[in-house]
């Protein structure tokens, strides 16, 4: 037991010193499971490749520029359908929160699309644009739309009336106050809807990447399925896992730090 | 700074749930002078908020005018300043951006606009402050940065809405003190809505005592400035004053 807190000690002085530590370490006893369970051959090897093979295949699929190409296929279009979900959505958001009107005729509809999944539109949409990047398009764009419009409701409408009043009293016209006090005051819930957006549009999109891609990293597994390749499909996966944590670490955590979390409207 | 007249001036509320309606003030008439510093004492629910928040332009009145220097009031307007028991500082905007808000929006440019922020810093002893976010201040420190917003914007009327309610008894004393220095240094026009009577006399040239709505005393406090907690706990005229003003109060 004392052992056992003695290294847990040993471990947060470490990750004090070098927060990048904890970013990889908790993965260390995960790998390591990994890597006996597929050493002693429970399952048939090429069903249950271990760690080495993958770090192989990853090797071979970036040496022959594959996954560098399907990666950028994929990271584009999602950078790009965000960019258009928050583009339609934060404004949308806005209007629907500062107008109860609006509200009123644009919630119930609102509602029932976000009901109707990203996939289930995938028939549709296949039959309409056929195999291509309308498709794929529509299906992120549709997928971040959702959680950043509701989010962005939310947050508009989290601002406390005092600050309203006190922006009037101090002569801000109603122009002035969506851009001084609405946007700030909405945009740590805007920044969540935008993570919740991101992390939904990255799976719908390896979803639909999977359906209708020609390329990309869910074309990549899929692909590799029909080749019979387990391997890569496990690399695809853990691509996946990867490029989400590099969003998270590099985009998503730095942005709430210098916002919410800077003056105080988010506790960590 | 201007001064403010109240006329006739009425409330009444519907509440839609009891189907009733509730009347918050019923034909209040009141002057406050240029460079005047009156206190509206009285009870929850006696409507002095109400009163505040129909000068503040936040509420339509249901009836009677309210005007400031012979202009009536329609709106919020920058003619108003306001200090809000909440402190309702911008969260996203320094203590400086916080100050220097209401001249930003009168479209004075960023090097004049800081300056007169940090001129009203320092006339609450927060220069030190300046860059720092309002979460990171104590409520203390919060509220004078929420009077001197109010101030830098150099409103007719200061409106104040029991400003210090919510700060602890000794930086409320403080905060007191520094607020008639200030008042003296500046002479604003001020309407300043309280529930404590100390506060109410300590403060003001005049208490007006409110009761459901109406008014039920105008009290001129005759007490010298500067004023000082430890000079005025002595002090037999305010003893008499704020026995008397406790006694309308209690009344009510």
């Amino acid at each position: 037991m004392t052992a056992l807190l003695k290294a847990w000690s040993l471990y947060a002085r470490a990750v004090a010193r070098w927060p990048a530590l904890h970013a990889f370490v908790p993965f260390i006893p995960l790998v390591t499971l990994w890597a006996i369970v597929a050493e002693v051959e429970i399952f048939p090897r090429a069903f249950f490749p271990g760690p080495m093979e993958v770090v192989q295949a990853f090797a071979s699929l970036v040496y022959k520029g594959i996954l560098p190409d399907y990666l950028e296929d994929s990271v584009a279009r999602l950078v790009v359908g965000a960019a258009a979900g928050m583009a339609l959505g934060i404004p949308l958001g806005i209007l629907i929160g500062v107008s109860p009107r609006v509200h009123a005729l644009v919630w119930p509809i609102l509602l029932f699309f976000q009901a109707i999944g990203d996939i289930a539109w995938l028939p549709l949409l296949i039959i309409w644009f056929g195999f291509g990047l309308a498709t794929m398009t529509f299906v992120i764009v549709y997928t971040v739309l959702f959680p950043v419009v509701l989010n962005t409701v939310l947050g508009v409408r989290s601002v406390p009336i005092e600050l309203h009043r006190a922006a009037l009293s101090l002569g801000a016209s109603r122009a002035r106050i969506l851009w001084e006090v609405v946007l700030p005051g909405a945009l740590p819930n805007i920044l969540t809807g935008l993570r919740n957006g991101l992390g939904y549009g990255w799976r719908a999109l390896i979803a639909a990447e999977i359906i209708v891609g020609t390329s990309g990293i869910g074309f990549l597994m899929f692909d590799a399925r029909r080749a019979g390749s387990v391997v890569e499909i496990v690399l695809g996966m853990i691509v996946l896992g990867l490029l989400w944590y590099a969003v998270d670490g590099l985009v998503l955590t730095p942005i709430e730090r210098a916002t919410g979390e800077r003056w105080g409207m988010v506790t960590r | 700074m201007k001064n403010l007249t109240l006329r006739d001036l009425s409330k009444v509320y519907f509440n839609p749930d009891a189907g009733t309606h509730v009347t918050a003030l019923s034909e209040v008439s009141l002057e406050v002078k240029q460079g005047e510093f009156v206190s509206i004492l009285g009870p929850s629910g006696c409507g002095k908020t109400t009163i505040l928040n129909l000068v503040a332009g936040f509420i339509p009145a249901t009836s009677g005018e309210i005007l400031v220097d012979g202009r009536a009031v329609t709106g919020p307007g920058r003619d108003r300043g306001v200090v809000f028991q909440s402190f309702a500082l911008f969260p996203w905007k320094t203590v400086l951006d916080n100050v220097a808000f209401g001249p930003k929006m009168r479209g004075i440019d960023k090097t004049k606009r800081e300056r007169i922020a940090r001129e009203y810093l320092a006339l609450a002893g927060l220069a030190h402050a300046a860059d720092r976010y309002p979460h990171e201040l104590s409520g203390g420190m919060q509220q004078r940065v929420g009077v001197v917003r109010a101030l830098a914007n150099e409103p007719d009327v200061l409106l104040m809405d029991e400003p210090f309610a919510s700060v602890d008894a000794q930086t409320r004393m403080t905060l007191q003190e520094e607020l008639t220095r200030i008042w003296q240094a500046r002479r604003p026009t001020v309407l300043f809505i309280t529930h404590d009577v100390n506060e109410a006399v300590f403060l003001a040239n005049r208490v007006v005592v409110l009761s459901k709505g109406r008014v039920l005393a105008d009290i001129d406090v005759a007490v010298p400035r500067p004023r000082t907690w430890d000079a005025l706990n002595e002090d037999a005229a305010f003893k008499t004053l704020t026995s008397q003003a406790l006694q309308l109060v209690r009344s009510a």
